[in-house]
């Protein structure tokens, strides 16, 4: 069994958004490289339609419609470039008859790959058959310092929560905040959350409050529903921040925690567990003060 | 690094002390199109942003000692089209490179013959503006066969070539190298030939090949030589780059250039044509060299937006006051 999901519908979503966002002469290209991959059918023809993609198909940013938005969840292509809308479908087009053949092809298209590249196949984790195969890839790919191939993984990237053990899935959100991606992005930011990766934020905020640098308010996020007497002291400086932001966050985490200290310190601002219980303020809103939008 | 979100315009602004050199070029754009970031710092990269480089090329070259493996040259290859692309776009610079075999490791027969077998892996990648830097060192037999075999499949990819000619019995090298391109069926106005001189200048010219000369002290080209190379012979199919690399050599060797040329009066836009405009007509042969990319610097790729942070435009790197003692 190769794909873990119903790839030959989604591919059908991603073949329609590429045909009423691509200029005819990319279309042309497209139906070519087709033509010559299902009746030659060999790997280098397969190989120079992906790595030729920006030439023909350009890098301007697509917009997708909320129907395919829709029917393409948990996935998402938001943000994505025309060449790499491309490069995930045409991805979709390798044989999956067999697994070791199959991974072959794109674990060489990873080793061989450029910039783009690489943050076309990190983003299309989640389209590939075989999930199980792309774990080590996918902890070699958080090793990246390239910013683009990091925030292919992370952001709205469904695979790394669903398939990483533990230790990669905590070194992914550590790297997340240690290079200043959008970690509200995170899929599966909350239900992954666990006790050793709350011990580990806690320690990284008292280092950077060591250091008098800021503390990333959505740490709170993952510290909340750990919160107890090793890290209440921690929460509370958050709590009494002279930034805005780690005050909100304070609040949130303490509204995620079952800790009786906790509890009763967001009662102590009523204004703030109010507008908590009204979705007010949410993690979000938090979010978004944050990257200061 | 962490937490940019708290930086502000400031942060951004050149704090080192700017030279003379800099005021007379300010506002002019400059199209370095041969050197070697790999073996440079992003204090360069900082530097070379701020005279007005917006656009780069980087050669394949040789790392200073040989290499014994195919794998550490893949993964030269692959540094120069993902990891040095990367951290130029931090700068706001565009990165191209040219992918080959260099002269001197081409005497390896054994590890040449692998290198061959993968360079088509990386030709066809997006910005690879040519196959280069090739050529003659020593000028063996060795040295000819990868030579010619290197033309060959730049002439079936439709891209430009990159020629280094050698230090060593130059002139000769130099005839010998347009020798064999135009034997081989290339057209010259495919092929820039770099490192010239006084004395093989004219030959290049004539013969209808782009003429690219390295301003690199002590052992290449001087820039005021440059200058006089410019009056002599004009500027069509003439262009300066640094080629800065391991050596004591000089990033900013284009910009620099650029000033003495004014400051001895000549035109800005000869100044333009020959550290800049021709670079890019030579290498856009390749169709990977899009102006766009470079020429509207606010919009340099969004794609490549380095976080969700407003401050930080086109994924620049904040700058650390280089006059003070104290590091935060």
């Amino acid at each position: 069994m190769g794909y873990a999901y119903e790839a030959p519908g989604t591919a059908a979503v991603l073949a329609e958004i590429i045909q009423q966002q691509v200029p005819e002469k990319g279309k042309q290209w497209i139906a070519g490289q087709l033509e010559a991959w299902q009746t030659k059918g060999t790997l280098q023809s397969f190989n120079i339609a992906f790595t030729a993609a920006p030439r023909f198909l350009g890098r301007d940013e697509i917009s997708v419609p909320p129907a395919a938005r829709e029917a393409l969840l948990p996935r998402s292509v938001d943000g994505f470039t025309a060449d790499r809308l491309f490069r995930t479908w045409w991805l979709l087009q390798l044989p999956v008859a067999d697994q070791t053949t199959y991974v072959q092809a794109v674990e060489n298209l990873f080793l061989a790959g450029e910039m783009y590249e690489l943050t076309a196949l990190y983003g299309a984790l989640p389209f590939l058959a075989f999930p199980q195969a792309w774990k080590l890839r996918t902890a070699e790919g958080i090793r990246s310092n390239i910013g683009s191939v990091l925030e292919a993984i992370m952001v709205r990237n469904p695979y790394p929560a669903q398939y990483l053990d533990e230790p990669a899935w905590n070194q992914l959100v550590m790297k997340a905040f240690f290079t200043d991606k959008p970690v509200h992005l995170i899929s599966g930011l909350d239900q992954r959350a666990n006790p050793e990766l709350a011990r580990i934020l806690r320690d990284f905020s008292r280092e950077r409050r060591a250091a008098a640098r800021p503390v990333p308010p959505m740490l709170w996020r993952l510290v909340g529903p750990f919160i107890d007497k090793d890290n209440f002291e921690d929460l509370e400086r958050a709590w009494f921040s002279e930034v805005h932001a780690e005050r909100e966050a304070a609040a949130l985490a303490c509204h995620l925690s079952t800790y009786a200290p906790a509890r009763q310190l967001l009662e102590t601002r009523a204004g703030m567990a109010a507008e908590i219980q009204q979705q007010q303020l949410t993690w979000d809103t938090v979010a978004a003060r944050v990257n200061g939008l | 690094m962490c937490c940019n979100a708290q930086l502000t315009e400031k942060d951004l602004v050149p704090q080192s002390y700017d030279p003379a050199f800099l005021d007379a070029i300010k506002g002019m754009r400059f199209f370095d199109p041969h050197v070697h970031m790999t073996s440079r710092t992003t204090d360069d990269y900082q530097a070379m942003a701020d005279a007005g480089v917006v656009a780069i090329i980087e050669p394949a070259f040789w790392l200073g000692q040989p290499r014994t493996g195919i794998d550490t040259f893949r993964d030269y290859f692959s540094s120069l089209i993902g990891w040095e692309r990367f951290r130029s776009s931090q700068f706001g610079i565009k990165h191209y490179c040219t992918i080959g075999l260099n002269s001197k490791e081409a005497n390896n027969e054994k590890l040449s013959e692998q290198v061959m077998e993968i360079l088509p892996l990386f030709i066809y990648k997006e910005g690879v503006v040519g196959v280069g830097e090739i050529g003659f060192d020593d000028q063996t037999a060795l040295e000819e066969k990868y030579y010619r075999a290197q033309l060959q499949l730049a002439k079936e990819a439709g891209l430009p070539v990159q020629i280094h000619t050698p230090h060593r019995d130059k002139k000769q090298g130099t005839t010998r190298s347009m020798d064999i391109a135009i034997e081989m069926g290339l057209d010259p106005g495919m092929v820039i030939v770099d490192h010239n001189n006084e004395e093989t200048v004219k030959e290049v010219l004539d013969r209808g090949f782009w003429a690219a000369f390295t301003i690199y002290p002590f052992t290449k080209m001087g820039n005021e030589r440059m200058v006089d190379i410019v009056k002599q012979y004009g500027t069509e199919r003439i262009m300066v780059n640094s080629a800065a690399d391991w050596g004591i050599s000089d990033p900013l060797a284009v910009p620099k250039t650029a000033a003495l040329m004014l400051e001895r009066g000549i035109s800005k836009e000869d100044i333009e044509m020959v550290t800049y405009r021709n670079a890019i007509t030579a290498f856009a042969q390749s169709g990977q060299i899009n102006v766009a990319d470079f020429e509207r610097p606010a919009e340099i790729d969004q794609s490549l937006k380095f976080n969700g942070s407003t401050v930080l435009r086109g994924g620049q790197q904040p700058r650390p006051n280089k006059q003070s003692t104290i590091i935060r």
